[in-house]
């Protein structure tokens, strides 16, 4: 129990509570909106926040006498900084006068003890709705955003606990892939307003929502930036001198709002956020208290041009321009963003090592293994019941080598490359990448955050249904731009080359690269599926059944693209089927696996030719029916 | 310029603020005093207290007569009221085996340990409209043929029967859920609660929560796509009477400060998953402030479902994070707030598009769906 108690009536606490009980009994008016615990709280919340730059910090979020949505967070964290020699300005829209704004400075003047200014040039503290003043703020000003979602990632995930690991994995690929495909549907990324940023290199972070046109003012800003989602419970923060990108391609500009010719009908500016004024096709500056001083000539006009974002104004002759098939070219080297990752000279011989690897389904674990194998017939353990699905499996595969695992459906073979991939935990046994610390980490030891990484560019998988790898409501070349973009590729035109680039080396009609994969064939999609496991050219590639679900026609071209792709690169491959002419066609040497144990193995040539265990040759005598 | 500009906006504001004042507090009919509501309308006032998430009748009368009758926006009344209270003390933790039972039913048993008590309630009564001229004429002397003469002689056992769950246990028919570890309650007010959470910040969440929201959630469990909620046998249903106590702040002495009333619920379910053990039943449990049944039972069903579901769906977070009437409500109502600068960029965003289509980029023939689709 967090049990407050109190020692003696002549404790300083005990009079405090003292103190307070009376006042609660007096039952005047309110003092303040919120107890002296709740604001100590919000500012505890307020230096996290600083500290970690673009990162939501949760806090204990209170009711306030707004509802939730009209800046009760915002509200708090103006009450939880500010003091009786602050000056508050308030502003909803941009607009010192509007109802909402007008509210909420009444309520924070009236309660704290505060001055109340329009005047952002006296103003300590400027609580906001949805814009950041035209003139300019510096280390005096503390800007209180009121934000309705805090949560960037939510349009592209909206489980909450998976944007919580996106964020501290910074696993933002999702993000790469929706502005991707904005482009590619639209021309043009379409956001509009709270713009994502990333923020100092690492969290992306929801802007408010301010419009693009302020998006820029956050970037090295003089002036402290805090943002308090009150429903959301949440308070995040850009410090003054902080690097705030908008996320963009390198080769897409971030474009503000611009209306051509547009000037408002008051003060005549035009370097500023128009918002439209009358149903006639007019304009008028967002921000009055700007407007105002224009007009009244009390505003540095040359100063604030400099300020204004004039050189993100949209410019259809530099969007992306997304149609029509990217011109192919052998991808340049300085479209990858780092070196795809090599063995070491002088590492290993192997790419991928597989050491014992063994997989229980049920009690018992390496206990319940004796009693199970090809000699008895059973994979079921006679001591516990469990399923022995795989049990010392090791093999290692260097660069440029194709190994097959084969064997009868439920053989073990495919538990044991979901074991290494990592989409089931293995019972025992150890893996080694060489293109991790050339080897020497044990990858199944590695934590989770970690091996998901291992997947961008170190080991690919194709699995048998291309849903399993593939996004289906996702283009073609927004589920490569996936790969891609996770391993760094930030330029929109490099992603597109290199998209371009493996659907047409997999034989899919450049034509049909910006249709979501829903609407491709099987044969298709399996293709998309092993173009994307190619892009980033891992080191490892793991080959599930890859044309098992597939007609046989269309079964013996992917099996013939794959015969060529693995031919001419450098990967070492694992393949799994239960097809000897899969096995023959695509592997060197090869693992035959029966109730759960490796029986035979050997150069596939060999085997498929002179095929000693008696499974072997059942394996062999069907694939050459 | 009218409300979006609205220039002298504080003159509107004062002006709307004596509107609703005259016509609330000086409507011509008698005044409603705190007495009349919290015996009027006594459900109103305990749904106001179990959404607000604190208990005082006469605070809650005052906040539903403010709010002319609107009960979200007299929970946010209530809750932002608190707001401005410091916490002085934590109480002890409540033991509901303590109740003081005013109703209390066991649909599962024929003759369970203790009463079938109805107590007050209008279950078995016709919904038949009653349009009385004036107050009603004053109680017959004689009860109603049927209807004990007074107060039944009660004994101590029967103010305080054995519950459902304890039954369960006796007959092993229950799971154990109890952990030897007994961790602090999660408070949901001090710390916001997200998947994956505790159980406690779940119970807590719909204690709190909007009574609609809840039945609609545990409606949706039910017949929704999810699915959570499979058997619907209630165990046992109260209501009644816990002491309130706190540790005295200077002998450290747990001290009785007042008395609440709770509707409290324990519902069944049949396990019957892979990893469950499908000999036994499981007890969800649920309990919120006032008399408030709908709620009470919905939790238990939806305690059970999300400790069963609610990882592997979107259950937790919906228990979480939807239902909420402040949370939920808020969110609506400031879709009334002026939204012209955010507007204003969505429509450039079109009229950019737009352009760049008559500049001559046909639209593409075949458009994917959106990768992602925001609401903020």
């Amino acid at each position: 129990m967090n049990t407050t108690t109190y020692d003696t009536p002549q404790s300083p606490q005990a009079s405090r509570v003292g103190a307070l009980v009376a006042a609660a009994d007096a039952g005047g008016p309110a003092a303040g909106l919120l107890d002296e615990d709740a604001k100590r709280e919000i500012r505890r919340a307020c230096l996290a926040a600083v500290c970690v730059p673009g990162y939501q910090v949760p806090f204990g979020s209170r009711e306030m006498p707004v509802a939730r949505g009209w800046g009760s967070g915002g509200l708090q964290v103006t009450l939880g900084v500010i003091g009786t020699d602050d000056t508050v300005k308030v502003i909803d829209q941009g607009d010192d006068a509007g109802v909402n704004a007008t509210n909420l400075r009444r309520m924070i003047a009236q309660t704290t003890g505060c001055g109340e200014s329009a005047d952002t040039r006296e103003a300590t503290v400027v609580q906001t709705r949805h814009r950041v003043p035209e003139e300019a703020l510096d280390d005096r000003h503390v800007l209180v955003y009121q934000v309705p979602v805090p949560e960037p990632l939510r349009g592209v995930q909206k489980s909450v606990a998976e944007c919580a690991r996106m964020h501290a994995e910074g696993d933002y690929s999702a993000m790469w892939v929706s502005l991707y495909e904005d482009i590619v549907r639209n021309g043009m990324i379409t956001a509009s307003t709270g713009y994502p940023v990333l923020v100092g290199g690492r969290y992306v972070m929801a802007t408010s929502p301010i419009p693009r046109w302020d998006v820029p003012r956050l970037h090295q800003a003089e002036h402290l930036n805090l943002f308090g989602a009150g429903r959301e419970k949440r308070i995040y923060a850009v410090p003054p001198h902080t690097e705030v990108r908008p996320l963009t391609f390198d080769d897409v500009p971030f474009e503000v709002e611009h209306e051509p010719g547009g000037r408002c009908k008051f003060c005549g500016s035009d370097d500023v956020y128009l918002v439209n004024a009358g149903t006639e096709g007019a304009f008028a500056c967002s921000d009055t208290e700007w407007c105002a001083r224009v007009q009244a000539g009390d505003a540095d006009t040359a100063a604030h041009r400099e300020r204004a974002p004039l050189a993100l104004l949209p410019d259809p002759t530099a969007r992306a321009g997304r149609r029509g098939a990217p011109a192919l070219r052998a991808a340049a080297a300085d479209d990858a963003p780092e070196p795809v990752r090599r063995p070491a000279a002088g590492g290993p011989e192997w790419a991928l090592r597989v050491d014992g690897i063994g997989k229980v389904h049920g009690a018992g674990g390496a206990a319940a293994v004796p009693g199970t194998g090809p000699e008895h017939g059973t994979a079921i353990s006679p001591s516990t019941g469990a399923v022995v699905a795989a049990w010392d499996v090791s093999f290692d595969v260097a660069p440029g080598e194709a190994l097959g695992l084969i064997g009868e459906s439920g053989s073990g073979k495919s538990t044991v490359l979901r074991c290494v991939i990592g989409d089931e935990p293995a019972t025992a046994g150890r893996v080694h990448l060489a293109s991790v610390d050339g080897g020497a980490s044990e990858v199944l030891a590695l934590p989770p955050a970690v091996r998901r990484r291992l997947r961008i560019d170190s080991m690919a998988v194709v699995y048998q249904d291309p849903a399993a790898g593939l996004d289906l409501r996702v283009s073609a070349g927004g589920n490569i731009a996936e790969r891609l973009t996770a391993a760094g590729w930030r330029g929109y035109h490099a992603i597109r080359r290199r998209a371009g680039e493996l659907l047409d080396r997999v034989e899919v009609p450049l034509s049909r690269m910006d249709d979501p994969v829903h609407t491709f064939s099987g044969g298709m999609r399996q293709r998309v599926q092993i173009a994307k496991a190619l892009a980033t050219e891992p080191p490892v590639l793991l080959l599930d059944e890859p044309t098992t679900g597939l007609d046989a026609s269309v079964a013996a071209g992917v099996l013939d693209l794959l015969r060529s792709l693995l031919a001419e690169r450098d990967v070492a491959a694992v393949v799994v089927s239960h097809d000897f002419s899969v096995i023959e066609a695509l592997t060197d040497r090869t693992l035959v696996m029966q109730t759960g144990r490796v029986v035979e193995r050997g150069l596939t040539d060999q085997l498929f030719h002179d095929p000693h265990h008696p499974y072997t040759q059942r394996l062999v005598a069907a694939a050459r029916r | 310029m009218g409300y979006s500009g609205a220039r002298g906006g504080l003159e509107a504001i004062l002006a709307a603020e004596d509107l609703v004042r005259r016509k609330r507090d000086h409507a011509p009919a008698p005044w409603a005093s705190t007495e009349q509501i919290t015996a009027r309308f006594r459900l109103a006032v305990d749904r106001v207290m179990g959404e607000a998430g604190l208990y005082d009748e006469p605070t809650a009368a005052a906040a539903f007569r403010q709010a002319e009758g609107d009960t979200l926006e007299a929970s946010h009344l209530l809750r932002a009221q608190r707001s401005t209270l410091p916490r002085l003390a934590v109480s002890e933790p409540v033991d509901p085996d303590e109740m003081t039972v005013l109703r209390r039913i066991v649909p599962a048993f024929r003759e369970p340990d203790g009463p079938q008590l109805l107590g007050r309630t209008s279950d078995y009564t016709g919904r038949l409209l009653e349009r009385p001229e004036g107050p009603p004429q004053p109680p017959p002397e004689t009860a109603a043929p049927g209807a004990a003469a007074g107060p039944a002689e009660r004994t101590e056992a029967q103010r305080r029967p054995g519950r459902f769950l304890d039954l369960l246990r006796k007959n092993d028919l229950a799971v154990e859920g109890r952990t030897a570890d007994d961790p602090e309650p999660y408070d949901i007010t001090r710390k916001p609660a997200r998947p994956p959470a505790e159980r406690s910040a779940v119970l807590a969440a719909m204690a709190r929560a909007e009574s609609g929201a809840l039945v609609a959630l545990w409606y949706r469990s039910v017949l929704g796509p999810d699915g959570d909620v499979h058997e619907i046998t209630l165990g046992e249903l109260r209501h009644g009477r816990l002491p309130l106590r706190v540790r005295h702040p200077h002998t450290g002495n747990p001290v009785a400060v007042g008395e609440f009333r709770v509707t409290e619920a324990e519902a069944v379910e049949d396990l019957d998953g892979a990893d469950e053990d499908r000999t036994r039943f499981d007890v969800g449990y649920g309990l919120c402030f006032g008399h408030n049944e709908r709620k009470a039972i919905a939790m238990a069903n939806l305690d059970i479902a999300n400790r069963r579901f609610g990882r592997s769906g979107p259950l937790e977070q919906l228990l979480l994070l939807t239902i909420d009437g402040l949370d939920s409500g808020g969110f609506l109502e400031h879709l009334k707030l002026p939204h012209y600068v955010t507007f204003r960029s969505m429509v450039e965003r079109k009229q950019a598009m737009r352009a760049a289509a008559e500049a001559g980029e046909d639209p593409p023939a075949r458009v994917a769906e959106p990768a992602g689709k925001d609401c903020r």
